[in-house]
C-alpha cells in the first residue's frame, strides 16, 4: 500500500507535463461547478433581496363589492392590508400615467417605490405626491407646497377634468433613463381620499380598490399552503380566483427555492460534468495507453491487478487533493468579485429603475457561499475522477507482462498494413493517426463535442439580439408612427379606430410631408386593422367590449404563418372563397373557448359605414408580428372594398447619417397629434437589450469555459502523442527527418485534429445549434425570435484552434530539440 | 593504392566528455581513428567504455566536446542540424541493437523510409533484392511487433542499406539475439556490405564477430587501445 502511494507520487513527478495537465482539468471542472453554482446562489439571493425591497405583500385582490373590504380587514388570516385604487387617467399628451389613492388599512406591507422623502401623503382634496421627475416631465417645480396643473379622466373614462393640485410630498425618485420617451414609461402619483370621496359623491367615481395584503405563516409554509391560505381567504369574501394574484417572485423567494434557477444550474453543471469526464477520461486513457510497458513490467515483477489499479487510483486522487480545494476557491472567488461587476453594469441598462437604488446598494452584500452546495461539488468532481479512471484501469489491468517487452504502443489489433510503397512525410502522419484509432477517435469526439457545444450556445447567444426584439414594435425600418385608437371608447368615441379613420391622418399629404424629410428614403402602410363586433355570444368579444381588430396576410406571409402553425391549415385561395380566417394566439385561443371551425357573423366598421361579414375560424397560428387577433386574407380585405384608409401604423427607413435629425422632425411631427405615438429603432434597442443582458453574460462566461476545456483536450492529445513518441521521432531524426520535416509532421497531425473539430462544428455544431435554438425558442428562453448564423464565433473558433495548435507545435518542438538525439533515442518515454 | 586517398571516415582528438569537475566523465578522449573505404572494422570493449559514443559522434548523432570527424574530406562536427540530417540520410545507414524501427509502418515502409525523407526515387528492383537477400520477401506488409527479433533485425538491416550509403554503423548489432541468429544477421550484414560495397562499423561484444572484420579496434576509458 505504501510502496503503491509513493510509487504513484513518483509517477506523478515524472509524468510532469502530464499530471499538471490532469490538474488543470480537474481544478477547471471545480471551478466551473463551483462558479456556477455560486453564481445561482448568488442569483437568488439577489431575488430575493430584490423582492423583499420591492414589496413584501403576498396577493393582491382586486376587489368587487364595497363589502369585501372591511370583512377582508377582519379576516382571521389576514397579516397586514393595504389597499390601492386606480382613480383616474392622467391625460397629458403621450403620457402614460395614473392618479391613484394609497391606504395602509393593516400596517405592515411596504412598497419601495411609495417612500416619501418628504412631505407627507395628500390628505386635502387637492393634494397631490409623486416622483420629482413626474413633476418635471410636467412641466412643474417639484417642491413640496408647488402648484401642478395636471388634466385627468376619472375611472379611465367619462369627461376630462383639469384641477390644480399642491404639492404635499415627494417619493424617492427613480432613475429613469433620459433615452426613453414618456410613452413607454408609466407614471403614478398619488392622491387624497377627500378627493375620491368628492367625485364619488357626485358619482362620478366608482371605487375599484385593489387589495394587497400580507396572511399569517410566512415563515413555517411552503409556497402552496401559502398560496392555499390565500385562495380560502378570497373565497371567504366571495372572490374568484381570477381576481386574486400572488406576488410569486415574493413568495418564491421566501418560501422554496426558485426552482427555474435550480433546474438551470442543474443542467449546466451536467453538461460540464459530462464533459470533462469525457475530457479527464481521455488523458488518462492516453496515460494508460503510453505507460503499458511500464505497467507490464510491474506486471512482470509481481504487481496485482488490484495493485495496478489503486496505482491509478492514487494517482487520480493525489492530483485531485490539489486542484479540487484550488477549484473551489477560484470558482467562488470568481463570481465573489465578478457578479457585482456584472450587477454594476447592467445597471447601466437595467430599466426597472425602481430596482436600482436597491441593486447598487445590495451587490456587495450578496450571500453566495453554501457549504453543502461546496461539498456537493467536491463530491461531484471526485467521482467525475473515479468514473473516468474505470476505463483506464480496466485496460491497465489487462495488460500483460509479455506485452511490455515487446512494443512501447501495441494496442492496434492489426497484424500488417497495406502501406505505400514510398514513404513520405505525410505517410508518417496518417500511419500514427491510424495506429491508435480509438484514441484518435476519442480526441476528435471530445473535441468535437466541445465545439458543436461551443456553435450551439454560440447560435443561442448570437440569435439572442436586441434588434429581434426592438423588431417586434419596429417590423421593418428605423421608425414606426402608430394611431393610438381606442376600441369601444362610448365617452369619447372620436378616439375609436372607426372614427379616427374618418380622418384620414395617414393620407397621401402626410405621407409626403414624411417623404420630404431630409433623410427619409422611404414611407411604407403597415397592413391596416378594422373593428369588427359581432351579436352572438362570445367571450372573445365580450372581453374586448365587442370591438376587435381583424388585419390581414398576404400569400407572402404564409410561409411564415405555416412555421408557428398550431393547428388547421392555410390555403390562401379556399380561405379567400370562404371568408375564412387565421387566429393568431394560441394561449388565449383557449381561454376563450375557440374552436377551429367556430363561424362569427360580423359587423365590420369601416368608419361610419358597417359591412356584415361572417368569418370561420380554420387555422390557428403564432407568429410575432400581428397585433391583429384574426387574420383574413388579403383577397378578402380587397373585396371588403374599404371606403377608408384602414392603416393604423407607418414604417419609415431613414438614412443611418441623418437618423437624430430625422428623429427630431418626426418627433415634432408627432407632438402635434396626441393621437400619433412614434417608436424609434434606438429606443426599441435599448429596451431589449435591458431584457437580455442579463442572462447573456453568464452564458458567454460559460461559453469561455466549454472552450478552455476543449482547448485543453487538444493540448493534452498533442503533447502526449509527442511524448510518448519522443524515442521514435528521435530514431526518425536518426535516420535523417529534418527539424523542418518533424515540425511539418506534427502539424500535419495537430491539423488533422484541428480539421476533423472544424468539420464536425461546421456540419453537426450549426445543425444542432440550429436545433437547441428552435427548442429554446419554444421555451422562450432569452426572448428568441429569429436565427442567426454565429459567424464571428465561427470564425473565431478557427483562429483559436489553428494558432493554438501552431502554437502547441512549435512550443513542443523546441522543448523536444533541447534534448540531445542520443537522449531522445535513448529515453523509455 | 594511396592510404589517404582511400580514407572514408577518421577521427582527429575526438573528445566527448560529459559533467565537470569532479564529475568530469571522459567517455571518448582523444580518439584518432580512420576506417578506409570498404572496410569491416569492429569495435570492442567493455560495457561504458565509450564504443557507442564513438559510434554516435561517427554517425552524426552526436556532437563531440572537441576533436573533429571527417566524412568523404568534410569536417561534419562543424555542420549544421540540417545538414547534418541530410548526411544521415544519405551516407550513413544505422542498426541498432534495439532495432528502432518505427511501429506504425510496415516493414517495406520502414526500410524505404531514409529514402521517402529524402524525396528520394525508390529503386525498387534493388530494395526487392534487398529484402530478397535478407529473406524478409514474404513480410514486407506484415508491422515490426509481428516479427521476431531476427526478423526485425534483418529489417534494421534493409533499412541501412535501401540509400545505398557509403558507410554502415552497427551498434551491437546481434546483442538482443541468440547465437545461431546472431550469426546468420551478421553473415547477412557482412555479405550485404560486400555486395553492395559498404564501410562496415560494428560495436560488438562477440568475439566470433570481431573476428569475422577486417580489423578490430579496443576500446577502454574512452582511447584507443589497439
Amino acid at each position: 500500500m505504501n510502496m503503491i502511494f509513493r510509487m504513484a507520487l513518483s509517477k506523478l513527478r515524472y509524468h510532469k507535463s502530464r499530471t499538471l495537465l490532469t490538474g488543470i482539468a480537474i481544478m477547471l471542472t471545480t471551478m466551473l461547478l463551483m462558479a456556477i453554482g455560486t453564481s445561482g446562489f448568488a442569483m437568488l439571493d439577489m431575488n430575493r433581496q430584490l423582492a423583499l425591497a420591492q414589496s413584501n405583500y403576498h396577493a393582491v385582490f382586486r376587489l368587487e363589492e364595497p363589502g369585501q373590504l372591511p370583512v377582508l380587514s377582519k379576516h382571521i388570516q389576514v397579516e397586514s392590508l393595504t389597499t390601492i385604487e386606480s382613480f383616474a387617467q392622467i391625460i397629458n399628451g403621450k403620457m402614460n400615467g395614473s392618479l391613484n389613492y394609497y391606504e395602509p388599512v393593516k400596517d405592515g406591507i411596504y412598497f419601495s417605490n411609495l417612500e416619501l422623502t418628504e412631505g407627507h401623503f395628500p390628505e386635502k382634496e387637492d393634494e397631490i405626491c409623486s416622483l420629482p421627475s413626474f413633476f418635471e416631465r410636467i412641466g412643474a417645480e417639484p417642491v413640496v407646497g408647488g402648484k401642478v396643473t395636471l388634466s385627468f379622466r376619472v375611472n379611465g373614462k367619462g369627461e376630462i377634468q383639469t384641477r390644480e393640485f399642491t404639492i404635499s410630498g415627494l417619493l424617492i425618485d427613480r432613475d429613469v433613463s433620459t433615452v426613453i420617451s414618456d410613452s413607454r414609461i408609466v407614471w403614478g402619483a398619488y392622491v387624497s381620499k377627500a378627493l375620491l370621496t368628492s367625485y364619488a359623491e357626485a358619482g362620478l367615481y366608482e371605487a375599484d380598490p385593489t387589495a394587497y395584503l400580507r396572511v399569517y405563516g410566512e415563515d413555517m409554509l411552503s409556497y402552496d399552503e401559502i398560496e392555499d391560505k390565500i385562495n380560502s381567504t378570497a373565497s371567504d369574501i366571495g372572490l374568484d380566483e381570477e381576481q386574486i394574484s400572488c406576488n410569486k417572485e415574493y413568495l418564491f423567494t421566501m418560501t422554496t427555492p426558485d426552482t427555474d434557477t435550480f433546474a438551470i444550474i442543474a443542467v449546466i453543471s451536467l453538461v460540464v460534468i459530462l464533459f470533462s469526464t469525457l475530457v479527464i477520461y481521455s488523458i488518462y486513457y492516453v496515460g494508460v495507453i503510453t505507460d503499458v510497458q511500464e505497467i507490464g513490467k510491474l506486471k512482470a515483477l509481481g504487481a496485482s491487478r488490484r495493485q495496478i489499479g489503486r496505482l491509478l487510483f492514487f494517482q487520480g486522487g493525489i492530483v485531485c487533493v490539489f486542484a479540487i480545494p484550488l477549484g473551489l476557491l477560484i470558482g467562488y472567488l470568481l463570481p465573489y468579485f465578478l457578479f457585482p461587476q456584472v450587477i454594476r453594469a447592467l445597471n447601466a441598462t437595467a430599466l426597472e429603475s425602481g430596482q436600482l437604488d436597491h441593486l447598487k446598494g445590495l451587490s456587495n452584500q450578496l450571500h453566495m457561499f453554501s457549504l453543502p452546495f461546496l461539498l456537493i461539488t467536491a463530491a461531484a468532481v471526485l467521482i467525475t475522477v473515479c468514473v473516468s479512471l474505470l476505463k483506464p484501469i480496466r485496460m491497465a489491468g489487462k495488460v500483460s507482462p509479455a506485452e511490455a517487452i515487446r512494443y512501447q504502443e501495441n494496442t492496434t489489433d492489426c497484424k500488417s498494413r497495406k502501406g505505400h510503397h514510398t514513404v513520405k512525410v505525410s505517410t508518417l502522419t496518417w500511419a500514427n493517426l491510424s495506429r491508435n484509432r480509438r484514441r484518435t477517435v476519442v480526441t476528435m469526439f471530445t473535441m468535437g463535442l466541445s465545439s458543436v457545444l461551443f456553435i450551439c450556445v454560440a447560435a443561442v447567444l448570437n440569435s439572442c439580439r436586441a434588434e429581434d426584439l426592438a423588431r417586434r414594435s419596429i417590423q421593418e425600418g428605423e421608425f414606426r408612427i402608430s394611431l393610438d385608437y381606442s376600441h369601444h371608447d362610448k365617452e369619447y368615441p372620436e378616439n375609436n379606430l372607426d372614427m379616427l379613420v374618418q380622418q384620414d391622418y395617414f393620407n397621401e399629404s402626410f405621407l409626403e410631408q414624411l417623404s420630404s424629410i431630409d433623410g427619409v428614403e422611404s414611407v411604407k402602410r403597415a397592413p391596416g386593422n378594422i373593428l369588427s363586433s359581432t351579436d352572438i355570444e362570445s367571450a372573445l368579444y365580450e372581453d374586448a367590449d365587442n370591438r376587435l381588430s381583424l388585419s390581414y396576410f398576404t400569400r407572402e406571409d404564409i410561409p411564415a404563418l405555416n412555421e408557428e402553425l398550431v393547428s388547421g391549415d392555410i390555403d390562401y385561395d379556399r380561405m379567400t372563397a370562404n371568408n375564412e380566417v387565421i387566429y393568431t394566439h394560441a394561449y388565449s385561443f383557449d381561454i376563450y373557448g375557440l374552436a377551429l371551425g367556430d363561424v362569427f357573423p360580423l359587423t365590420l366598421h369601416d368608419g361610419d359605414r358597417e359591412i356584415p361579414f361572417t368569418v370561420t375560424l380554420t387555422a390557428l397560428s403564432q407568429p410575432e408580428n400581428y397585433d391583429a387577433l384574426v387574420i383574413m386574407t388579403k383577397d378578402s380585405w380587397d373585396n371588403l372594398g374599404l371606403t377608408y384608409d384602414p392603416t393604423t401604423d407607418i414604417y419609415l427607413h431613414v438614412n443611418n447619417a441623418q437618423y437624430d435629425n430625422v428623429k427630431k422632425t418626426l418627433q415634432d411631427i408627432v407632438a402635434k397629434n396626441e393621437h400619433f405615438t412614434l417608436y424609434s429603432l434606438d429606443e426599441e434597442m435599448s429596451i431589449g437589450r435591458a431584457g437580455i443582458s442579463l442572462t447573456k453574460y453568464p452564458v458567454y462566461l460559460i461559453l469561455v469555459l466549454i472552450a478552455v476545456i476543449g482547448f485543453m483536450n487538444l493540448i493534452n492529445t498533442m503533447i502526449t502523442s509527442v511524448i510518448t513518441r519522443k524515442r521514435e521521432l528521435g530514431i526518425l531524426q536518426a535516420l535523417g527527418l529534418s527539424n523542418r520535416q518533424l515540425v511539418r509532421m506534427l502539424s500535419a497531425e495537430g491539423m488533422f485534429f484541428t480539421v476533423g473539430t472544424l468539420f464536425i462544428s461546421a456540419t453537426l455544431g450549426h445543425v444542432f445549434g440550429y436545433l437547441f435554438f428552435v427548442y429554446a425558442k419554444k421555451m422562450h428562453f432569452m426572448s428568441l425570435t429569429s436565427y442567426h448564423f454565429p459567424l464571428l464565433e465561427t470564425i473565431l473558433l478557427v483562429l483559436v484552434l489553428l494558432g493554438g495548435q501552431t502554437a502547441i507545435t512549435l512550443y513542443i518542438n523546441k522543448k523536444v530539440e533541447k534534448e540531445s538525439l542520443i537522449e531522445r533515442i535513448r529515453s523509455q518515454e | 593504392m594511396n592510404e589517404h586517398s582511400n580514407i572514408i571516415l577518421k577521427t582527429e582528438n575526438l573528445c566527448k566528455y560529459y559533467g565537470a569537475g569532479d564529475n568530469l566523465v571522459k567517455a571518448v578522449d582523444c580518439v584518432n581513428l580512420a576506417i578506409k573505404q570498404g572496410e569491416f572494422l569492429s569495435i570492442v570493449g567493455k560495457s561504458g567504455s565509450g564504443k557507442s559514443t564513438l559510434l554516435h559522434m561517427l554517425g552524426a548523432l552526436d556532437n563531440p566536446t572537441s576533436g573533429s570527424v571527417w566524412l568523404d574530406g568534410e569536417n561534419i562536427s562543424s555542420f549544421k542540424e540540417n545538414r547534418l540530417s541530410q548526411i544521415r540520410r544519405r551516407k550513413i545507414g544505422f542498426i541498432f541493437q534495439s532495432y528502432n524501427l518505427i511501429p506504425s509502418l510496415n516493414v517495406w515502409e520502414n526500410i524505404v523510409l531514409p529514402l521517402g525523407l529524402d524525396n528520394k526515387e525508390i529503386d525498387t528492383s534493388f530494395i526487392q533484392d534487398i529484402v530478397k537477400t535478407l529473406g524478409l520477401d514474404n513480410k514486407i506488409k506484415n508491422l515490426p511487433n509481428t516479427l521476431s527479433g531476427g526478423q526485425q533485425q534483418r529489417c534494421a538491416i534493409a533499412r541501412a542499406i535501401a540509400a545505398k550509403p557509403s558507410i554502415i554503423l552497427a551498434d551491437e548489432p546481434t546483442g538482443n539475439l541468440d547465437t545461431k541468429t546472431g550469426d546468420e544477421v551478421m553473415a547477412l550484414l557482412k555479405a550485404s556490405a560486400k555486395k553492395y560495397g559498404q564501410t562496415l562499423v560494428v560495436i560488438t561484444h562477440n568475439e566470433e564477430i570481431a573476428q569475422m572484420a577486417d580489423r578490430t579496434v579496443m576500446i577502454a576509458d574512452g582511447k584507443v587501445v589497439e
